[in-house]
């Protein structure tokens, strides 16, 4: 306990180094952060899960992957067939439609790409949106409601309405990019909750259908993405062992030779995507990472090799007083921890309030992810990122401080 | 170490070809607004310091030594700040120099109407002649318009013996052109030697394994950076066994959607987006992809005035088919919004670890001057006026930047040359996979030393000020 007093007395007694040194350690623990978080998700996002997989059923061969929809129905029941086939618990079906609110000219702010979906999928299928707090799922509920009355709905992600500068209940009429000639006009009935869907859309699947429809009757030619409507299944199974079943109903099922199809986890499908990254997040993991960290135990060296020169002959007193060597160790050791503790814990909560609370994630698009947040874990790690650089970094000062020679110092002072 | 020379050496004669070329002016002008001006204010000082009065630099410096743990611990924190911005703006860097290096002055690129990436393009064929045989299109000496029909696809292959927890397959971007030999001229694209384009069918029936029988197998010219990737899926023996060990080459033959595909030449396409690319026959690949119609068309002009001017008849007057015109450089500019983005991210990134910098320059810079308050007192009454103490501070602080800013700029510069995988993309869906050279330029060297200079010369400004503060007699008591 007194060595403790000791400690918090020796970080009161410069508040200019002190503030200093926490001030350096907020901010690299805030980028790192930062870059963990990123990483975090990411490499949960590609790491196999052991249980309630997701699979993804796309064309084979290429992406944008373009089916007919006349896959869906089978698809969605894992291509079963026979009684004892086994079947997904949940699906959902992906169309894309990507369209410019301007005619002709498009722009970032003017451009949505919405996912056609089933509407009662929304908040079964989607991720995050399948696990809301209950409020957030009610009121996201609400919205899907006023989606699954009103085929000409569109909900909209929070980014995307302030981009398009419009409101809900405002009427908007999409231009097709990809559905040439396929124009929609939608009513927008509600937004997502604010996190990684925030500059997305969804809307009813069957009014694209609709559509497609509608053209292909008033125009000798049918529509060229006619027979490549549907983007992706998503599939919904318990366990490896129903994914493994799953995956070879599929692909021995004769329903799906032209094109042709593939299953997998929705981790290897993002796994895949996120490979043209692979370079960027090994330099983010071993080049950013260890260069913030090693920084921040030098900044905080620095200060705590000061600290231990200017306090040379209070050392010597504290052992002709009878501190052991140890003692010295510890104290110095201590005094750094708690910089480094404070400094990576104050951050690391700041930046969690910020980033999710503040500023509704992180915007960064690296693929087909436009948004990070920061997890709650990441209290841990700057503590632990703060502590543990302050302890690697207060090593050589605690040594010098434990082998300071009384007599030299107090010859000195003679 | 002789890769480091070698490196470093590379790089020292890049900047003087700059300079006796006259690049140094337009590499000045890449230079921020911000860091001109921190550097003009950075040699007002020492301007200042030289021509108006005597500063005690052999003192300043003689402390450096022997504060040296310090100054050391200090200095390398200098050398990482700096090593991973000049690195990182290297990546960004050679991001920017691939989209430049793969447009062609002269080139303009013709989507479908509204498109803003290949890959959401789709023409039909009867738009296809037409648009060609423009006026201001180039022909070649056979009176053929350079015009580069072709189909982008973006297409999935299986990869070869795949680590067991990695990725089990991989994008490919496959172009159909229907006459290879026009979109080499169009594109400004040559193949390595002992290569040639894929015939006009686009097919051969050749024994590629040696066993006696002969199979079709598609003829397919490939960029050199994909090249390396696919020669890295061969097993060692394999590898040993080849013609090229760092890449496919001639004769070489890879699997696409169950068919064999041979190459038949190398393209000399590092630093451009078709360095990642398969080129094989349109007619072929087109159907066997479910993309019948193709995605873009580049034509060939004069210069780049025709070039805008051609764009501008296709954007306003032509009405025969609804396309959007680029010129070709535009087009790739609009793929920087990746790049802009890890530039702004870098950038984020390198001012709060510049603040932590600051933050140990200044705990640096005021254990000093608490440390030497006495020879400060003595300087001050030997004669040394306050401006005297605060520049000889300051300048303390800008030489460990300095030198640290310098080593880091030369660590960080080793990646010069490396290369790395990444995405360029407008940002609205699309993009191209690419195979990135890292560039350090002298913008991103100036740069560099620049925010290591404003490091230190503003960390060791308010103990400057308090070290001229200090009050002779008070501190010699």
């Amino acid at each position: 306990m007194k060595l403790f007093l000791l400690i918090a007395r020796n970080v009161r007694r410069s508040y200019v180094r002190s503030g200093l040194t926490v001030l350096g350690t907020m901010v690299l623990v805030f980028v790192m952060t930062l870059v963990w978080s990123i990483l975090a998700f990411l490499g949960d996002a590609m790491a196999e899960k052991s249980s309630n997989f997701k699979a993804i059923v796309t064309e084979r061969w290429q992406i944008p992957s373009q089916m007919p929809f006349a896959y869906a129905d089978s698809l969605s029941q894992g291509a079963a067939t026979k009684p004892d086939d086994v079947r997904p618990t949940d699906s959902m079906t992906w169309q894309f439609y990507g369209g410019t609110t301007e005619k002709g000219t498009r722009t970032r702010e003017n451009t949505v790409f919405a996912f056609g979906m089933q509407p009662s999928k929304i908040n079964t299928m989607m991720d995050d949106l399948d696990s809301l707090p209950a409020k957030e799922a009610a009121e996201l509920q609400a919205v899907i409601d006023k989606l699954e009355s009103n085929r000409q709905g569109l909900i909209l992600g929070r980014d995307r309405l302030a981009a398009l500068k419009k409101q809900v209940g405002d009427r908007i009429t999409l231009y097709g990019i990809n559905y040439k000639d396929i124009d929609l006009e939608f009513e927008i009935v509600g937004t997502v909750p604010a996190g990684r869907y925030d500059n997305n859309a969804f809307f009813n699947r069957d009014y694209l259908l609709a559509a497609i429809d509608q053209y292909n009757d008033k125009h000798t030619d049918p529509h060229p993405l006619t027979e490549k409507s549907l983007n992706l299944v998503w599939l919904r199974v318990p366990d490896a062992e129903t994914l493994r079943k799953v995956t070879a109903q599929i692909d021995s099922s004769s329903d799906y030779t032209n094109p042709q199809v593939k299953c997998e986890t929705q981790s290897s499908g993002i796994s895949a995507f996120m490979e043209a990254y692979s370079g960027l997040i090994w330099a983010m993991k071993y080049v950013l990472s260890p260069v913030i960290f090693v920084t921040l135990a030098l900044v905080i060296a620095t200060a705590i090799s000061i600290a231990v020169r200017e306090r040379r002959t209070e050392l010597a007193v504290m052992k002709v007083l009878g501190f052991r060597p140890w003692q010295l160790l510890l104290l110095v050791l201590g005094e750094a921890t708690l910089l480094g503790l404070i400094g990576g814990g104050l951050s690391a909560a700041a930046t969690y309030v910020v980033v999710n609370i503040v500023m509704g994630g992180l915007k960064f698009q690296i693929g087909f992810f436009a948004a990070f947040f920061i997890p709650a874990a990441a209290i841990g790690w700057g503590l632990a990122l703060g502590g543990g650089a302050a302890l690697l970094g207060s090593v050589m000062p605690a040594f010098a401080a434990r082998s300071v020679k009384v007599a030299e110092v107090f010859s000195k002072v003679a | 170490m002789v890769w480091v020379e070698t490196k470093l050496c590379g790089l020292l004669s890049r900047a003087m070809l700059a300079d006796s070329s006259g690049d140094a002016s337009s590499l000045w002008a890449s230079v921020p607004l911000a860091a001109k001006v921190l550097a003009a204010v950075g040699l007002l000082i020492v301007v200042a310091a030289v021509v108006l009065g005597k500063i005690p630099f052999r003192y300043n410096v003689r402390n450096l030594f022997v504060r040296w743990k310090t100054t050391l611990s200090t200095g390398v924190v200098f050398v990482l700040v700096i090593a991973l911005l000049t690195a990182t703006q290297a990546f960004v860097n050679g991001m920017y120099r691939l989209t430049e290096a793969s447009a062609r002055e002269g080139n303009v690129m013709i989507l479908s109407e509204g498109s803003t990436d290949e890959v959401f393009s789709n023409f039909g064929f009867s738009d296809i002649n037409d648009i060609a045989n423009q006026p201001g299109v180039l022909r070649d000496a056979l009176n053929a318009p350079l015009c580069s029909k072709e189909t982008y696809l973006i297409v999935v292959q299986p990869r070869r013996n795949p680590k067991p927890d990695g990725p089990q397959r991989r994008f490919i971007q496959l172009r159909g052109v229907e006459d290879p030999a026009i979109s080499g001229v169009v594109h400004g694209m040559d193949l390595h030697d002992g290569g040639a384009w894929f015939s006009s069918v686009g097919v051969e029936r050749r024994d590629v394994d040696g066993s006696g029988k002969k199979d079709d197998v598609i003829q397919a010219v490939i960029g050199e950076g994909l090249a390396s990737e696919l020669g890295r899926d061969r097993t060692e023996a394999e590898r040993k066994a080849a013609k090229n060990q760092d890449r496919l080459a001639v004769g070489d033959v890879f699997e696409l959607r169950d068919r064999r595909w041979l190459v038949v030449g190398v393209m000399k396409s590092a630093g451009t987006t078709f360095d990642s690319e398969v080129w094989a026959k349109q007619s072929l690949v087109g159907p066997m992809f479910g993309k019948v119609g193709f995605s873009t068309l580049v034509l060939r002009t004069q210069n780049d005035a025709a070039a805008e001017k051609l764009k501008e008849f296709f954007n306003t007057d032509y009405k025969k088919a609804a396309v959007t015109a680029y010129v070709e450089r535009e087009y790739f500019d609009k793929l920087n919004q990746t790049n802009q983005q890890f530039s702004y991210a870098i950038g984020f990134i390198a001012f709060w670890i510049a603040i932590a910098g600051i933050a140990g320059t200044m705990n640096t810079m005021f254990a000093a001057i608490s440390q030497r308050t006495k020879d400060i007192g003595v300087l001050r009454i030997v004669g040394f006026a306050r401006w005297q103490i605060l520049l000889s501070f300051l300048i303390e602080s800008l030489f460990i930047a300095l030198v640290g800013g310098a080593i880091g700029v030369a660590i960080g510069s080793l990646v010069d040359g490396s290369t790395m995988t990444s995405v360029v993309s407008s940002g609205q869906g699309g993009g191209k996979s690419v195979v990135i050279v890292l560039s350090v330029n002298a913008a991103i060297v100036a740069q560099g030393l620049l925010l290591a200079l404003f490091m230190g010369g503003f960390g060791g400004l308010i103990p400057a000020i308090n070290a001229m503060r200090v009050r002779p007699l008070e501190s010699l008591r």
